[in-house]
This record gives C-alpha cells, structure tokens and sequence, in this order.
C-alpha cells in the first residue's frame, strides 16, 4: 500500500534514523531485520514519529555499514528478504508512517559486480563505469575525507595495473558519472525501489559525483546537472517522492543542491549542528544565530533537515580550527572519542546525561526551521562505546527492555552483531523502552509529548523565522511565524537562572500561551517583555490575540 | 558585596545581560576618544588571542565625556548583531559603558567597575588606562594569565621607561611602600593591573572606599589591601608605557598616591610597624627596563621650584619637618645648579617627617602634601644631575641604594611617629 504523497509532506515530518540491523532481531540470529522493525512500528507510531529513514540494507560486504553496496536490487540476507522489506513497507504505510531509504550513489562496494568487471579488463564494456587512470596524480585539489585512514584518493588495482579513484575509502571506488550508462543504471535502481512505495531517498555523498582537472571535485556544475536530471525523472513518474541531499559543505554551498526547487527537497544543514552543541557548551547563541544568519533563503518547496546526531561521528568539518579545538576539548577529552574530524558520541553522553540539556537540544531540534531527524535510542538517551572502533559505537543494539540482550535479540549475546551498551549508566538495564514507558516523566514520554506538540501545529514544519536579539546572549529567541499563526520561542542556553527582556512590541496586545502546559501569560504590551528563565529551560508560546 | 546606591538601574540591567563571567577589563574614562580606539582595539584583540574562550566583559566607567568615548568603547562588542567578519570571535563580547556622574571621579570608576566584576562573579579583573597607547595584546594575558591562571590576586606592571620618567614612583612610591610594607613592587601604583575576585570582594566589602586613603587613592589602596591582607602579589613587565599626553597635575598626582599612602599609614600601624626589611615578589619578564631615549627636562626650573619652595613655605615647613633637617634644606637650596645636591638619607629623611607629621595632622593634611611637592622636585633634580650619564645598571644601583635608606631609617619613622609634636 503506498500513503498519498501531499506536495510538502516532508517539512512536516519527524524522521526516526534507523539502521535495520541495530533494531530488533526477531529470527534470533543476533542481527536485525526486517520482520522486527515491522514489529516495532507500533512503537514508532506511538512516539509520533511519521517517516522512518533506513540505513543501507543492501547486499553489502559490510566494510563500511552497508555504504559500499554490491547489490542495489536486494537485500541483505541477515536482514531479511525483499518480501520482507516489501511487508515492512506496508505495515508502516497503514500505520501512516512514510519510508525514506538509503542511496548511495557516488560510490560502490569494490565486491559490486560491476567493478569486478570494470577491472577485469580494460577492454570489458564496464571499465568505463568507475574512475580509471594510469597515474595517481590527477585531481591533486581535492580533499582526502577520511584522514584517518586514508593516504589517497587514488588506489592502486594490480588486477587492471591502474589506479582507480575512491573517496570514502579504497574499497568503495568512485562511479564514472560521465557515462550515461551509469547516470541511466542508477535511476533504474532508484526507479526499481520507487515502483516498491518507498517514500523519499537519502542520496549519500552526492557533492562528489563528479571530477574535473583543476578543481576540488566537489560541488561541481556537472553534479547539479546529474541531480536535477534525477529530480525531474522523480517528479514526472513519482510525484511527491522526496530528496534529501547529504552534503556536508557550508550553507552558501549547500543552497545551490535546492537548485531552483528543481534539485533535492531537502538537505542535512550540517554547519548548525556543532554549533546547537558549542551554544550550550559556551552559554551564547551566537555561533547558532551567526550560522543561521549566514544561511540562505532556499525555495519555498524546499526544507532544511535538521539532527543533532547520527550514524556518523559529530562532523566538525564544517568549523573553524578555533571551533574544533574548543568542540574537541569540551566533548571529546579523551582522545578515543575523537574520529577523523569529529566526535563519535550519542547525544545523552555528549550532554553529560543532563536531562535539561537534551529536553533543551530536542527543543530547539523540534523548534528551529526544518525537519527534525531523530537518531534511534536517543529518544530514550542511550549510551555509547567508544572502544568498539570506527563508529560502531553509536550503532549498537536498541535497547527494548532490561532483559536478555536488552530486548533486541534472543540469540546468545556472543552472537549479536555488537555487544549492546552495558555500563550502569547507559546500559539497558537502566535506559530502556519499557521502563521509560510506564514513567510519566521519562525521556520517552517527553520526547512523545515534544513530538505530538510540534506536530499539532504546521508553523514550525513551513513557518518564516525572525530572531529577536534580547541584550541577554544566552537567551536564544525567535518568533516562528506562519499565516496568522504565531509561535514565540525562548531557549535558555545557561546553567543558570536568566532574565530577559524581549522587545515584542511589533506583537502588542496578544496573550502569551505556553504550549506544554497551556498556562497563559501576560499580555505585551509596550514595554519589554520581561521573562525569568530556570537553568536551561525553554519556551513555546503560542500567540493569541483575545 | 556592592554597595547599594553605587550602581545604576541602568548599569544593573546591563549587567544582567552580561552574566556571570570569568574576566572584566575595567576602564575608567572621561574624554579619552582621541587615545582609547587603538586602547580598546588592543583588547579585543588581547581578548580574542588570549582567552577566547573565556567569558570576558569589558566594562567602561565613564565621568561624563562629551565626546565619543563611549560609544567607540560600545562599539567593540562582539555579537550577533553586529556581523563583522574580519573578527572571529568563538563567544559575544560586551563592552558596556556606564556614566557613574558628572564629575570625573576616579575612586567612584574604579570602585564601579569592580562592583560590577564582584557582582558577575568575576575571576579576574585587569584595569587598563584608556591613555596607554602603547597597549599590546598580549598585556592582556600578562596581566590577566597570573591571576586568571595561577590564583595571584594583584598583578602589578612593570613598564619600560625612559630613564628620567616615573621618577615620583622611582623617587618615593616605590622606596616608601616598599619600606613600609615590605613587599618590592616596583610600581605599586600603576594605570594597569589586575586583582582577583577574593581581593574584589575584600576591598568592596571591608569599607577602604569609606576611610581617606580609599578615597584618595584607590588604585594605591588596593596594593596596599593585598599587602596588609597578606594576597598572593606579582608583577609582569608589559612594556613600553609612554607618559600621558594630557597635562599633568603634579600636585593632585602626589595628593592621589602620596596622600593615600601616608594615609594608609593611621590604620595599618599594627602590620607596617613591625616589618623590618623587604621582600621581593615573584616577577614575570624582567624587573626592569630603561630605554636611553630621555625627555628634555628644564633643571634650572627644578631648582628654581625647589628653591621658592623652601624659601615661601618655610612656617608651613616648620611645622612638618624637625629644625636640623629643614636647616639642611635651606642649604641646598642657596646652592646653584651645578653643585645642588640633595642626597637619598636626607630625602629619606624628609619624606619620614612628612609621614609622622601627616600621621599626627600638625597642620592641615592636604597642605602638607602640597608642601612636598616642591622638595619632591628638587630630589628629582639631584636624580637627573647624579644620572645624567649613568647607565641603566647606574640608575638600577643608585634606586636600590635610595630603598635601602628607606629601610634603614624606617626606624626613624617609627621613633617620631608617636613623638613628634
């Protein structure tokens, strides 16, 4: 069954983040699938979330969590069966969840039959298909992303003696975009599961599909040109299928991907991210409002997707040194946290657990313009382990219960595909879905309550934004407005008690009503609103005019 | 604690978006526009380079300045209102002012930005005089690093000076309160420093600003709060300090550092009375620092002052100082330029009369510190004669040589300060 796709569904999504094999094992084989995370839409549909975002679950040899694929047409056999994705997708369609599936372009699996016969010779009608040269010299202005493993962006192949161009990492080479043949293949693919219902797509790295002499091979004309082709196909044949660009760049860089609302509906705003952390770490909104600023207008059909954290680690590429030095040092002390040019933690340990912090994060999550994505087991504040290499240690089990292997599987806890969290903190036999769901008061609950609010009303989904600028920089403030409708929002960014004063003049004569509670507040009047703020709280006001 | 009427409503509300903070830098101005944006560039950038991460506030006490001194301070924030991208800035900067009065008054200044470092829970406040134009970036960590980092709770500065400069600290601030207090702070009264939170708070709480020499000298008292009060005191060589290009009033000079030192005296007879010696403090960079450049001074015009002096004021003297040592003085002062001479033991000397006498107020306060004014002069005019050649290692020697006779007669002192008449 596929759900009516209305123009704009997605600005009023709350995406859950979810790899398939981290969820629920229900064949007991120690890795999840696909049977058990249609068992568990039930609980999704209860948290309010109404889009499910997938990892990869492609035929992978697994070098790099299911991104280096080697069958786009299938799926993984320890995840289940294409019938059973197709089951998968129903059940959440009836329960009106959309599914946005993962789509990695740019590169494939060095497995992908595809290169096996790219390589086999220089003759094969393939080879044409990734990125061949003699020499490993070209494309010298371009960027190596993963430092830490990574010498190159060329890898030698002694099977065809030539070098072939990666940019993740050497086992995943680079698809030639300047044949047609893979630009028509690969919409195939994507055509292959649109046909199945799925929803929207995540297309990975698209910023690199494209490489020219002289540049940084990023961003370049030529992969506009790729994506806008893919949207017009997308639109003609699957209209209300939705985009979403991952491109960490700058927002000045990332604008051009929303094209002229003819590329992606979405992008990942990857900048505000580290600086939603740096503003409660420093206590000052200013590195959120100055990269907010520096954000451009996108077109009305367009949406920004906002997270706190993911599968990755936190990215700090797009930081200045100053910034990074002061993000290391403040949440990754100890240098195991540390991944290429990030921080691989979850969001509860980067907020040292304070309960305050994250109500506050989600806040601003839920309340800033665009779409909310929420990373799995951070809605009920699950741990991480650091020690478990690369970031494998964000992408441990869900935590279902304080039972056998945490409610994820029934198989010996030897054969779970990653031990789950234990540690008394974040364990699961502390942090979990069951126990917080007979807590009035938990995270979940919280977060259940968060989401239903945000999506009672359409302003924070599609509504213009305007920041006041009180004299007080720990207090973030911004007016949300959409139609008639008018929402006020206050965050305290500081530890400690604040007052502030907001010049709210231009909205004389409403009555303040404050959303989780329903309490009304004085009118405005002409002089400065004065609001004493606990120590992280937030506001949501409704604006009404009685 | 602040006092209660010291602080504005508005300067409140101010101080209420600013928060609490980790370091205030504090000047205290009237009419600096023409020297204070190279002044308040320097801290930014010292701020910027030194504790960027750190939750600075610059606060600016203004007496009342017609021209754009304010708002040339104002405008150094750093915020998201005002974008400006040459400035890279990790956190905001505030940088408020607030008009304490009409009159400039540089007690209530200093006291008002301290009340407002004490109230935002400060760390560490340094004090920057808006006329220092040769301020560098880095004086911020200098002044700041020992305190902020280290828990000092005074930092002093030690400038390099032209060798004839500063000669009222060289000639009597210094050797006096190094004899008195037995601490060897080579500027104990300098336009630059910094002072902890704990020292803030002593000094707001315990009433200083409420006794004479709080009121006379503040800056002065609060070295000699941390002294008394047995702070943790350095000092850190900034660099080069040119002299103020405004007129210089000698007479309030001597009256604000003169004046509050012997007035420190009264109350703090139990400490000072039984130090015997002194004790050098812990010194970041060097000790000192002269250049050879020197600036014209008139001696005939010394002597002429010093001469009048002691010829015009000779009740008033008579009154402070003892017979045989007024006598010497009215010696030296029929002596020409040339041969004029007027040695440390017998400054030494003076100056301790003029202490026990303003101790025991044989006449009224204020005229005995403007009868030293012109002896001062004359001890400055013996300075330059003795070190017109000197080098640096000479005038470093023959200052070490003026503090020992402050030492060494400091008994003197105490034998006339209960005594005299």
């Amino acid at each position: 069954m596929s759900l009516k796709l209305e123009a704009g569904w997605y600005k009023h999504a709350i995406i859950y983040q979810v790899h398939v094999r981290t969820f629920v094992d229900a064949n007991g084989d120690g890795i999840g699938d696909f049977a058990g995370l249609a068992q568990r839409l039930d609980y999704l549909q209860e948290l309010g979330v109404n889009a499910v975002w997938l990892m990869p679950f492609f035929p992978s040899p697994l070098r790099d969590d299911g991104y280096d694929i080697s069958d786009y047409r299938s799926v993984h056999p320890s995840y289940g069966t294409l019938d059973d994705f197709k089951n998968f997708l129903s059940i959440a369609h009836d329960r009106g969840i959309r599914v946005i599936i993962e789509m990695v372009l740019n590169h494939t699996s060095d497995q992908h039959p595809w290169f096996q016969e790219s390589r086999s010779s220089q003759d094969n009608p393939k080879r044409d298909w990734y990125v061949w040269s003699d020499i490993d010299t070209k494309y010298r202005g371009t960027r190596i992303i993963f430092l830490d493993t990574e010498m190159s962006n060329w890898a030698w192949d002694p099977i065809s003696k030539s070098y072939y161009w990666h940019r993740f990492f050497s086992h995943q080479p680079d698809l030639n975009y300047d044949n047609p043949m893979v630009r028509e293949e690969m919409w195939q693919v994507m055509k292959f599961w649109l046909e199945l219902g799925v929803d929207g797509f995540r297309l990975d790295a698209v910023p690199y599909l494209i490489e020219r002499e002289g540049t940084n091979c990023e961003n370049l004309p030529e992969t506009h040109a790729i994506i806008r082709d893919l949207r017009k196909r997308v639109d003609e044949q699957f209209p209300g299928v939705m985009l979403l660009a991952e491109a960490n760049q700058w927002p000045a860089d990332l604008r051009p991907y929303f094209g002229d609302g003819d590329e992606f509906h979405m992008a990942f705003h990857f900048p505000l991210m580290p600086r939603m952390f740096m503003g409660v770490r420093l206590e000052d909104r200013k590195p959120i409002t100055e990269i907010l600023q520096q954000t451009p207008e996108i077109p009305a059909s367009c949406q920004w997707c906002l997270f706190l954290r993911n599968h990755d680690e936190l990215t700090l590429e797009m930081v200045t040194d100053i910034e990074r030095d002061y993000m290391y040092d403040i949440y990754a002390g100890d240098k195991a946290m540390r991944l290429n040019l990030g921080i691989r933690r979850r969001l509860a340990p980067l907020l040292d657990n304070d309960r305050r912090r994250i109500e506050l994060m989600n806040g601003m999550l839920m309340s800033l313009p665009g779409t909310p994505i929420i990373y799995y087991g951070d809605e009920i504040g699950m741990g991480d382990n650091i020690y478990l290499g690369d970031r494998s240690g964000v992408r441990t089990p869900m935590q279902w219960s304080g039972g056998w292997n945490g409610g994820f599987s029934t198989a010996d806890p030897e054969r779970l595909y990653s031990p789950p969290i234990l540690n008394p903190v974040y364990g699961y036999q502390a942090v979990n879905v069951l126990s917080q769901k007979r807590t009035p008061h938990s995270l979940m609950s919280w977060m259940q309550h968060i989401i239903a609010i945000r999506r009672s009303n359409p302003v924070f989904g599609s509504g213009s934004i305007e920041f006041l600028y009180p004299a007080n920089h720990r207090i973030l403030a911004y007016v949300r407005q959409l139609g008639k409708e008018t929402i006020l929002v206050v965050n305290n960014l500081s530890s400690a008690a604040q007052a502030v004063e907001l010049d709210l003049r231009h909205y004389k004569g409403n009555i303040l009503i404050e959303m989780f509670g329903r309490n009304i507040f004085p009118r405005i009047g002409d002089l400065p609103y004065l609001l004493t703020m606990g120590p992280y709280q937030f506001f949501w006001f409704r604006l009404r005019k009685i | 604690m602040a006092e209660e009427n010291l602080l504005t409503d508005e300067f409140l509300r101010q101080l209420i978006n600013v928060g609490e903070v980790d370091i205030v830098v504090g000047l205290s101005t009237h009419n600096n526009a023409k020297t204070i944006g190279p002044v308040i560039g320097a801290i930014q950038a010292g701020i910027l380079k030194c504790f960027p991460r750190e939750r600075v506030v610059i606060i600016n006490a203004d007496g009342g300045s017609q021209d754009d001194t304010t708002e040339l301070v104002q405008n150094a924030s750093i915020d998201d209102l005002r974008r400006d991208y040459k400035v890279h800035a990790l956190r905001t900067l505030h940088c408020i002012s607030v008009r304490y009065g009409r009159i400039p008054d540089p007690g209530i200044a200093l006291q008002t930005i301290l009340a407002g470092a004490d109230l935002l829970r400060a760390k560490t406040c340094v004090i920057i005089s808006p006329d220092s134009t040769t301020i560098e970036p880095d004086w911020l960590q200098r002044l700041a690093g020992p305190s902020y980092y280290d828990n000092l709770d005074l930092v002093c500065p030690i400038y390099r000076r032209q060798r004839f400069e500063g000669a009222l600290v060289r000639d009597l601030l210094y050797p006096m309160t190094r004899s008195i207090y037995g601490s060897r702070i080579r500027e104990p009264y300098g336009s630059e420093f910094a002072v902890s939170g704990r020292l803030i708070a002593d000094f707001l709480s315990n009433g200083i600003m409420n006794q004479d020499w709080g009121r006379m000298g503040p800056e002065i008292s609060i070295t000699i709060l941390a002294l008394t009060g047995k702070y943790r005191v350095c000092q850190s060589f900034l660099g080069a300090k040119r002299a103020s290009s405004r007129g210089h009033d000698v007479v309030a000079a001597v009256r604000r550092t003169v004046g509050a030192l012997f007035a420190s005296l009264d109350g703090n007879f139990p400490f000072w009375s039984t130090i015997t010696g002194s004790q050098p403090v812990p010194t970041l960079g060097t000790a000192t620092e002269l250049t050879q450049e020197s600036s014209r001074i008139n001696r005939k015009h010394l002597l002429e002052t010093f001469a009048s002096g002691v010829a015009q004021l000779g009740e008033v003297l008579s009154s402070i100082l003892s017979l045989p040592l007024l006598s010497e003085l009215q010696r030296i002062a029929a002596l020409g330029v040339d041969e004029f001479d007027y040695p440390a033991e017998l400054w030494t000397r003076t100056v301790f009369e003029f202490a026990a006498s303003y101790h025991k107020s044989t006449i009224n306060r204020d005229h005995i510190i403007q009868a030293l004014v012109p002896l001062y002069r004359g001890r400055s005019l013996t300075f330059l004669i003795e070190n017109r050649n000197g080098s640096e290692q000479d005038i470093e020697t023959r200052e070490e040589s003026l503090c020992a006779d402050f030492e060494r007669q400091k008994p003197y002192l105490l034998e006339i300060w209960a005594d005299r008449k």
